[in-house]
């Protein structure tokens, strides 16, 4: 994973016994979990207790390193061994960097939702949700009489667009196409 | 059905006696054109000159019969509602023959200019489809993420614009819209449907 140096200098500082304690590493990374995870941008998710001691800036700088790195290992689908070896690298001692860890295990499913929740940034076409359909009978309109025609009126989420029956099959048929295409792909 | 003919329509329709089958066949053509096309006044007043009438009574002439081939159309009156409905009009045979053939020939064609008439919704043209993967965007790496991206092309009117939107969705959904249409397609084969088409003509 790579990481800019600011980062780097920021979880330097977070794996720095003399700016971080034994008592306030785990608090300060379980709030950099959370403020990612929770807290929906709370101003206030560094101001504990227990962190009262330390320099703001500092802190701050720290957090926001530690948030960035949280970032790229669900970004790259880290693993453990690739995790300890960037934060091995960062000066963490073992201790530390099984702490940080845990903590990432520990928010698995909130990671996960991380995880869903970058996936769904990005520009695409409109996506299908669902289609509804009415069947219609058509037995006259202003301009003729006895049309006698069933039609289908289709909604494709945002737009309606009417159709013939034969042309429903038609669309129809080339859905399945795709869609025996699709399961193709996913046998290779 | 009869036709009902108002007395203004009658009197318009009132100077077709008076020229030859062949001209009232000449009115029947322009007729169409206008219909087709919209009206030209021009095409009156050569007409009026070469027949030695008013140039009103050859536009009332031919509006007459383009109503009466309208409304004949609009309705599909069968052939012996429609030599009725002329019978009332008093004209010969001959002329009466000339209007049948008209109204027989021109029917499917005019109904379908009238439909051109009618608001008409977005209709299903063409799909056209693609299968895509995404392995990675820029907030993911080492993504398996497969989409089918389509292009749905619709038709907007009867005079061909199409209108053409790209789509998106993911295997799962594809094969939900494909059963929920199946399901459509189902519903006009249901005995409720064949009744109500059988007996609605």
């Amino acid at each position: 994973m790579e990481l800019s140096e600011s980062v780097q200098k920021g979880l330097q500082s977070l794996g720095d016994q003399t700016v971080l304690d034994r008592c306030s590493f785990p608090v300060v990374v379980d709030a950099c979990f959370r403020s990612l995870l929770f807290s929906r941008g709370d101003p206030a998710v560094l101001d504990l207790p227990e962190l009262k001691h330390l320099d703001k800036i500092l802190l701050k700088q720290i957090h926001a390193a530690a948030t960035t790195f949280i970032l790229e290992a669900v970004k790259h689908n880290a693993d453990k061994s690739t995790i300890s070896f960037s934060l091995e690298e960062l000066t963490f001692n073992t201790e530390r960097v099984e702490t940080f860890y845990t903590t990432l295990k520990f928010h698995f499913w909130a990671t996960l939702i991380l995880f869903v929740m970058s996936s769904s940034i990005g520009r695409g076409p409109a996506h299908i949700k669902d289609v509804s359909w009415r069947l219609q009978y058509q037995m006259k309109n202003g301009q003729l009489d006895k049309v006698n025609e069933p039609f289908y009126l289709i909604s494709l989420m945002l737009f309606y667009c009417t159709s013939a029956f034969a042309r429903l099959q038609d669309l129809v048929g080339k859905l399945k196409d795709a869609a025996k295409s699709v399961e193709k792909a996913s046998q290779v | 059905m009869l036709l009902v003919l108002t007395e203004e329509h009658r009197e318009h329709l009132s100077m077709l006696p008076q020229v030859e089958p062949s001209v009232v066949g000449e009115f029947g053509r322009i007729a169409l054109e206008f219909l087709r096309r919209g009206t030209s006044p021009k095409i009156y007043e050569g007409a009026a000159r070469k027949l030695g009438v008013s140039v009103e009574a050859v536009q009332q002439g031919v509006e007459g019969l383009m109503f009466l081939l309208m409304e004949s159309s609009k309705h599909t009156i069968s052939e012996v509602d429609f030599m009725d409905s002329v019978l009332i009009l008093g004209f010969g045979e001959e002329l009466n023959q000339v209007l049948l053939q008209l109204y027989q020939d021109n029917q499917v064609q005019i109904r379908r200019i009238l439909s051109q008439l009618i608001p008409s919704q977005p209709a299903f043209h063409q799909l056209e489809w693609r299968l895509d993967v995404q392995l990675a965007s820029r907030s993911l790496r080492q993504r398996l993420v497969p989409t089918v991206t389509m292009r749905l092309m619709l038709s907007e009117n009867e005079e061909g614009q199409r209108s053409t939107r790209v789509l998106q969705t993911d295997p799962s959904t594809l094969l939900h819209l494909i059963s929920t249409l199946e399901a459509a397609l189902a519903a006009v084969k249901t005995s409720h449907s064949r009744r109500i088409l059988r007996n609605i003509k």
